[in-house]
């Protein structure tokens, strides 16, 4: 694994690492926007038009 | 989530529900960084029907229909999130409700299931998404490894977890 491979991977771990210190209240708005986003992709016509093709 | 966790409360206070305990997806985020879900797994202690043995949940739907909640399937949305309710199907579970933590939501009193339990409950439940639940809590290095063991072993679950060790880590866990 390069250097610069190893820095992302230790950068996304240290973010990961901020967010799960959040308060509970504030992980959970978090995860209400996850939740928004993840019905506006699964609801996007061109995404049904896809899972139809297979 | 706050208002669909003061209906479950005042479901609570009413005596159409015991202790009750938020696990799954949203019970990890408790100790993780939050990970899209779509709903809410409820663990709740209910009573038996008079003159029955079976222990049911619909009393809550029933309870929660009649007060314009629509079900989804095996849901119900409540305040916008769909809420599955769910009885403790075995000593496992039973003792992660009685054993869950008090929290809050925005202000809201809540119960969630310890780390180790959702640990032990992911991997009796052992889907590729539980899989990966687990590796989040144990690079979180949050897992009290004693406290977990013990559930493990209490619980039949140390042969499964060393089979996990294996598929996962190889010999290096």
């Amino acid at each position: 694994m390069s250097e610069w491979m190893r820095k992302v991977l230790e950068s996304k771990r240290q973010m990961r690492k901020k967010i799960a210190a959040l308060p509970f209240s504030e992980k959970i708005k978090i995860l209400e926007k996850l939740r928004d986003r993840s019905l506006a992709i699964a609801s996007n016509p061109l995404r049904r038009r896809l899972s139809h093709r297979g | 989530m706050k208002a669909t966790l003061e209906v479950i409360n005042r479901m609570r206070t009413d005596g159409v529900i015991g202790k009750y305990a938020i696990g799954g997806a949203v019970g990890a985020t408790f100790y993780l960084e939050p990970s899209a879900t779509l709903d809410i797994d409820v663990f709740v202690s209910l009573q038996t029907m008079p003159g029955s043995v079976l222990i049911t949940v619909a009393p809550i739907y029933t309870h929660l229909t009649s007060h314009g909640y629509k079900t989804e399937g095996e849901y119900i949305v409540i305040e916008g999130w769909p809420v599955q309710f769910l009885s403790p199907g075995d000593a496992l579970t039973e003792e992660a409700l009685e054993q869950a933590i008090e929290t809050e939501v925005e202000g809201i009193r809540t119960w969630v299931m310890t780390a180790e339990h959702l640990v032990a409950i992911a991997l009796k439940t052992g889907r590729p998404k539980d899989y990966a639940r687990i590796l989040q809590f144990i690079e979180s290095g949050i897992l009290d490894t004693n406290r977990l063991d013990s559930i493990l072993s209490r619980h039949g679950l140390l042969e499964k977890w060393e089979q996990f060790g294996h598929r996962f880590f190889g010999d290096d866990k």
